[in-house]
C-alpha cells in the first residue's frame, strides 16, 4: 500500500478496512478539506455573534452544507429542538440513571454492547465507550416504555456518542429523533417503518419506474434493500462523514431527507441496477452502490440529494403515509396472523 | 461489481457435466445465538468473538459441491429481536431451506427456535427442508438444553439437527452439506420465488464455483 498521510483509524475511531482505498479518500479529502476550512469559518462567524441557533433560512442552508464537527453537538441540540426537551426537564437523564433498571431490559442492551461497532477503538472493552452507550440505551428504554430497546438503535445512540461526545447529549438527541423527527419505526410492530418502506416503494415508482419495475421482477423487495438503511439512519450503511451530513440535515429538516438520501442513491445508480439480471448480482449491486466514490464524497452527495430526486413535498409525504397506514390496517384487520 | 457467471466454456473437457443447482436459505433465531457467525464462517472461514448485529437481514452466497452437483445457497441472514419479526415472511417466502438456530447455553432460544420451526411447518413451502442447529458447542460447560432433547425433537418433527459452534468450525460445513444433500435435486422446479425444486441453471449459466472441488 502506499504511504498514505491518513492513519488505519479514522477520526471516529474507525478501522480502516483491509481494502480501503486510500489513494481515493485523498483526492476526495484533498478538496473536502478546503470545504471545511470555507465552513468552519462561516460558522465561526455565525456562532461567534453570541446568538443561539435559529431556525432560520440561513441556518437551514448553512446545515445542507455542512455543520463543523466541533460545532454538531450544539447545533443538533438547537435545530432539532432536543434543547427545548431538555429545558423541560432538566434533570431526568440523571434520575433515570439513579435506577432500578429492569433485569429484562439490562439484559437485551448488554447483548448488544459487544456487538456495537467492534472495529470501533473507542468501542472496544478496555475503552469507556461500551458504558455510555449502556447509560443512554438503559436509560431511553426506562424512559420511552412503547419503544423500549430496539436493535438499530444501539448504532444511532453509538454514532451519536462519537459525533458529540457526550452522553448526556446523545439520549436527547436519541429521544428527539425517535419520538418527534422519525415515525414509529422503533415500537413492537415497526409499524412506522414498514409503511415508509411502502411510501419509498411508491415514490421510486413514480420517479425511477423503470428501476422499480426490474427490482421487482428480479424478486427483491425494497423491505430487504432498504430495512437497514431506515432503520439505521445509515448508520453502519454509508460511509461516516457522509453519515453525519445527512444527520445534520435531517436533525433540521426531518424525515423527508432519508427518502431524498434513498431515491438518490437509486436514481444515481439506475445503470448499475439496471445491468443486473440476476437476483444475486442484483443484491450485491445495492451492498456497493453504498460504499462507492459517489457515497464516500459527501460534499457532492449532499448536493445531488437536494437536486437527484426532483421534488418531493412533505405534503406528499404525509399523503403517502396516511394511504399507506390505512392499507396496513385493513390489511392486519382482514388476515390477523 | 462482482458477476456471478462465467462462461460454459471453463468446464473442462470430457468430464461429465455437472448439475448446477440455487437454492434459497434462510437462518432464523433468537437474537445473538449466532446466526450470523455460522454465515460467515461457512461463506468466509472466518469468526469473530463480537459479531455485529444484524438490522434486517444481510445476503450472501455460498457453493458446495456434491458428488454430480454443484449446489449454490442464497442465504439470508436474519436479525433475532422479536420486533423483527413481521418482516421476516419476506425472507422464508419461496425459501427450500431454513437453519433454525438456538444457542444450547440457553434454554429460552431453545423454545423461541421451536416457534420458528412451528411457524415455517404452517407458513413456508410445504417441501421446505428445515434444519435445527444448537451452536456454542464450544460452550458445553454451560450448557443448558440437553443435546437428546433436541435430537428427539428433531426426530419428531422430520428436522435435520446437529450441534454446532461457529467458533470451532464443527459441524459448520456439514449442516450445509447435510441440507445440500437433502435438497430434491430435480430438473424442474419453480426457482427461488416458487415453492419445491432447485432453479436448474442454464447452460452456459454456471455460478462460479471457487469456493468448492477443492
Amino acid at each position: 500500500m502506499a504511504q498514505s498521510q491518513f492513519s488505519p483509524v479514522d477520526e471516529y475511531g474507525f478501522e480502516r478496512q483491509d481494502d480501503f482505498d486510500y489513494e481515493s479518500y485523498e483526492d476526495f479529502m484533498s478538496m473536502y478539506l478546503k470545504v471545511l476550512a470555507t465552513r468552519a469559518q462561516k460558522w465561526a462567524a455565525l456562532l461567534g455573534e453570541g446568538k443561539s441557533v435559529k431556525r432560520t433560512n440561513t441556518v437551514k442552508r448553512y446545515v445542507r452544507k455542512g455543520i463543523p464537527s466541533e460545532h454538531r453537538p450544539l447545533v443538533w441540540m438547537a435545530i432539532s429542538e432536543a434543547e427545548i426537551m431538555k429545558e423541560q426537564q432538566p434533570d431526568l437523564y440523571q434520575k433515570i440513571l439513579d435506577g432500578p433498571f429492569e433485569k429484562e431490559l439490562v439484559d437485551l442492551v448488554k447483548t448488544d454492547l459487544p456487538r456495537t461497532f467492534p472495529d470501533n477503538i473507542f468501542f472496544t472493552k478496555e475503552a469507556n465507550h461500551q458504558t455510555h452507550l449502556f447509560n443512554i440505551l438503559i436509560a431511553y428504554a426506562h424512559n420511552n416504555r412503547v419503544v423500549g430497546y430496539c436493535q438499530g438503535l444501539n448504532y444511532i445512540a453509538g454514532l451519536l456518542l462519537l459525533a458529540t461526545k457526550s452522553e448526556e447529549i446523545s439520549f436527547w438527541l436519541l429521544k428527539v429523533l425517535v419520538e418527534n423527527i422519525l415515525p414509529d419505526y422503533y415500537t413492537r410492530t415497526m409499524d412506522g417503518l414498514i409503511v415508509d418502506i411502502e411510501v419509498l416503494s411508491e415514490l421510486v415508482k413514480s420517479k425511477v419506474p423503470d428501476v422499480h419495475q426490474h427490482v421487482i421482477n428480479l424478486g427483491l423487495p425494497w423491505a430487504v434493500i432498504t430495512t437497514k438503511w431506515f432503520v439505521c439512519l445509515f448508520a453502519e450503511v454509508l460511509p461516516i462523514e457522509t453519515v453525519l451530513r445527512i444527520w445534520d440535515c435531517l436533525f433540521y429538516e426531518g424525515s423527508k431527507i432519508l427518502f431524498r438520501v434513498c431515491i438518490t442513491l437509486i436514481k444515481s445508480n439506475r445503470g448499475a441496477i439496471m445491468a443486473c439480471n440476476d437476483f444475486t448480482s442484483l443484491a450485491e449491486c445495492f451492498k456497493t452502490i453504498v460504499k462507492n466514490a459517489s457515497a464516500l464524497h459527501c460534499h457532492e452527495f449532499m448536493q445531488a440529494i437536494f437536486k437527484v430526486p426532483g421534488t418531493l413535498s412533505n405534503s406528499t409525504i404525509t399523503k403517502l403515509r396516511a394511504r399507506f397506514a390505512k392499507q396496513r390496517r385493513e390489511q392486519q384487520q382482514k388476515e390477523p396472523r | 461489481m462482482a458477476t456471478n457467471r462465467t462462461g460454459g466454456a471453463q468446464r473442462p473437457n470430457g468430464a461429465p457435466q455437472t448439475k448446477v443447482c440455487q437454492f434459497k436459505l434462510v437462518l432464523l433465531g433468537e437474537s445473538a445465538v449466532g446466526k450470523s457467525s455460522l454465515v460467515l464462517r461457512f461463506v468466509k472461514g472466518q469468526f469473530h468473538e463480537y459479531q455485529e448485529s444484524t438490522i434486517g437481514a444481510a445476503f450472501l452466497t455460498q457453493t458446495v459441491c456434491l458428488d454430480d452437483t454443484t449446489v449454490k445457497f442464497e442465504i439470508w441472514d436474519t436479525a433475532g429481536q422479536e420486533r423483527y419479526h413481521s418482516l421476516a415472511p419476506m425472507y422464508y417466502r419461496g425459501a427450500q431451506a431454513a437453519i433454525v438456530v438456538y444457542d444450547i447455553t440457553n434454554q429460552d432460544t431453545f423454545g423461541r427456535a421451536k416457534n420458528w420451526v412451528k411457524e415455517l411447518q404452517r407458513q413456508a413451502s410445504p417441501s421446505i427442508v428445515i434444519a435445527l442447529a444448537g451452536n456454542k458447542s464450544d460452550l458445553a460447560a454451560k450448557r443448558m438444553v440437553e443435546f437428546e432433547e433436541a435430537q428427539a425433537y428433531a426426530d419428531e418433527n422430520g428436522l435435520l439437527f446437529m450441534e454446532t459452534s461457529a467458533k470451532t468450525a464443527m459441524n459448520v460445513n456439514d449442516i450445509f452439506l447435510a441440507i445440500a444433500n437433502k435438497l430434491p435435486k430435480s430438473e424442474s422446479g419453480g426457482g427461488a420465488g416458487g415453492a419445491g425444486g432447485a432453479r436448474r441453471l442454464a447452460d452456459g449459466d454456471t455460478p462460479r464455483a471457487s469456493s468448492c472441488c477443492k
